[in-house]
């Protein structure tokens, strides 16, 4: 596991000890919330408030705070930039030489990332508490079809065996004297040798995959046993369902909200 | 050998894990470069093309949750449904057999891109206040600074870049499709598509 793309991190906690199916459903709420609900802080309200909570409980704050911060840092500058400087008509905040910074703009700009930050969070916190192949498995449980199952956890598997590749690709082409360095045009010139080789090489390889499946009776219909064994409680379901029933309301009351007004 | 050429939806399986593979790898690539491309769906138009609209439809989708699931790019997720819109187009397009000629698949591109960035720009706009940390941010800038509205904006650097964008995906799926050996690509269901 510690070469997948999962970002999954191991520790004893009682959020790791709970069920997968509750935390992506928590997941997703979180989401919903954080798109839903209205007001200029309510992405923050939900970080500081559900995420950074949890986060702690599941002892994984560092990682989940460090890692949030590093997905968001590029979209908090594009878009306090963008929409800050140049929202059309704005009343002017703080200038800065001949532009300046719009309040409609900032005030546009903090909204969205704060949403942001519920959307990246809730998936983060997921992540990193919840090992794939549990989420898989609880899925299937429940009628998930497994062959998606086997889509996402293969996927989560071969790309870092895909860059593995690619840098073995490219430092070979590299022996035979291809140039990588230099102006965006020479390094473009350069992927074409390296994404040729990497592509077709590794869809050759499908086929391989495909005895490989049918020889594990992967077809065969009918319940498989599992080697994992997940632990459910009565209070995770009835908060499963709440949640479940919760979401799509929050959805209802924005949109009558928005039109009300 | 038989049992598998007859088991098609059994390579179609094994195909998508590779396809979101090539979707990220060189995504990804592309996004450190930081030029207004994505390039982030040749696998999934691949599949598109090779085993049908519902394969490419599913790679779309999957890509894009499963690359927010992962430990490179968390803010890809939100835009699930227009990978598999794309993927669909795909399977669309070589079904009405536009994947054989060059220029048809040029079209395909252009159109794939257009249809991409209607229904990509209510998102950028909502979720991501218009920017999304890429390459193709200078384009919104762009379009915001000469007046246009948020939602204006993003669809104007769609329609700007998505075209362009899906039309040189296609060109290279349909690069791949003419490398890759007849005695492999007469396993999958498209293939008569595409001769």
């Amino acid at each position: 596991m510690s070469d997948s793309l999962s970002l999954y991190i191991d520790r004893r906690s009682g959020l790791h000890r709970l069920n997968p199916l509750t935390k992506l459903t928590v997941a997703g709420f979180c989401l919903i919330a954080g798109l839903s609900l209205p007001g200029l802080l309510s992405g923050y309200v939900l970080l500081i408030g559900v995420l950074i909570p949890l986060s702690v409980w599941g002892s994984v704050s560092r990682a989940f705070l460090g890692r949030t911060w590093k997905v968001v840092l590029p979209f908090v500058i594009s878009v306090i930039l963008i929409q800050g400087l140049l929202w059309r008509g704005g009343t002017p905040l703080v200038a800065i030489g001949p532009i300046s910074f719009k309040q409609e703009g900032v005030l546009f700009a903090v909204t969205s990332v704060g949403r942001m930050l519920a959307v990246v969070g809730s998936f983060l916190l997921l992540s990193l508490s919840t090992r794939p192949d549990s989420l898989m498995i609880g899925l299937t449980q429940h009628g998930f079809s497994a062959s998606v199952s086997y889509i996402i956890l293969t996927t989560l598997q071969i790309v870092p065996r895909f860059q593995a590749k690619a840098r073995q690709i490219l430092d070979a082409q590299r022996a035979r004297g291809l140039e990588t360095e230099g102006n965006i045009l020479t390094r473009l010139k350069a992927l074409l040798p390296l994404l040729g080789p990497l592509i077709l090489s590794s869809i050759i390889e499908v086929e391989d995959r495909a005895i490989a499946l049918e020889a594990r009776a992967f077809k065969r219909s009918g319940p498989k046993t599992s080697l994992q064994v997940l632990h459910d409680s009565a209070p995770q379901q009835a908060a499963r369902r709440l949640m479940l029933i919760a979401a799509p309301l929050l959805v209802i009351l924005r949109l009558v909200f928005e039109v009300v007004r | 050998m038989n049992r598998l050429q007859r088991e098609f939806s059994t390579l179609t399986l094994v195909t998508i894990p590779v396809a979101i593979a090539i979707n990220i790898a060189v995504g990804t690539i592309i996004f450190n470069l930081k030029v207004p491309l994505y390039l982030d769906s040749i696998g999934t138009i691949l599949v598109g093309a090779l085993a049908g609209t519902w394969a490419g439809a599913l790679t779309g989708l999957l890509s894009n949750l499963v690359w927010g699931l992962s430990r490179i790019n968390v803010a890809y997720t939100p835009f699930a449904a227009v990978g598999a819109v794309i993927g669909l187009l795909a399977g669309v397009f070589s079904d009405l057999g536009w994947l054989r000629r060059w220029w048809k698949v040029i079209l395909s591109g252009v159109i794939t891109g257009l249809v991409a960035a209607v229904i990509s720009a209510p998102i950028a706009a909502y979720v991501f206040g218009g920017v999304t940390g890429a390459g193709t941010d200078v384009v919104v800038a762009f379009f915001r600074g000469i007046g246009l509205g948020i939602l204006p904006a993003s669809f104007a650097q769609g329609v700007s870049s998505d075209p362009l964008d899906k039309a040189i995906s296609f060109v290279v799926v349909w690069l791949i499709v003419r490398a890759l050996p007849q005695r492999f690509l007469g396993r999958y269901s498209g293939s008569q598509n595409l001769a």
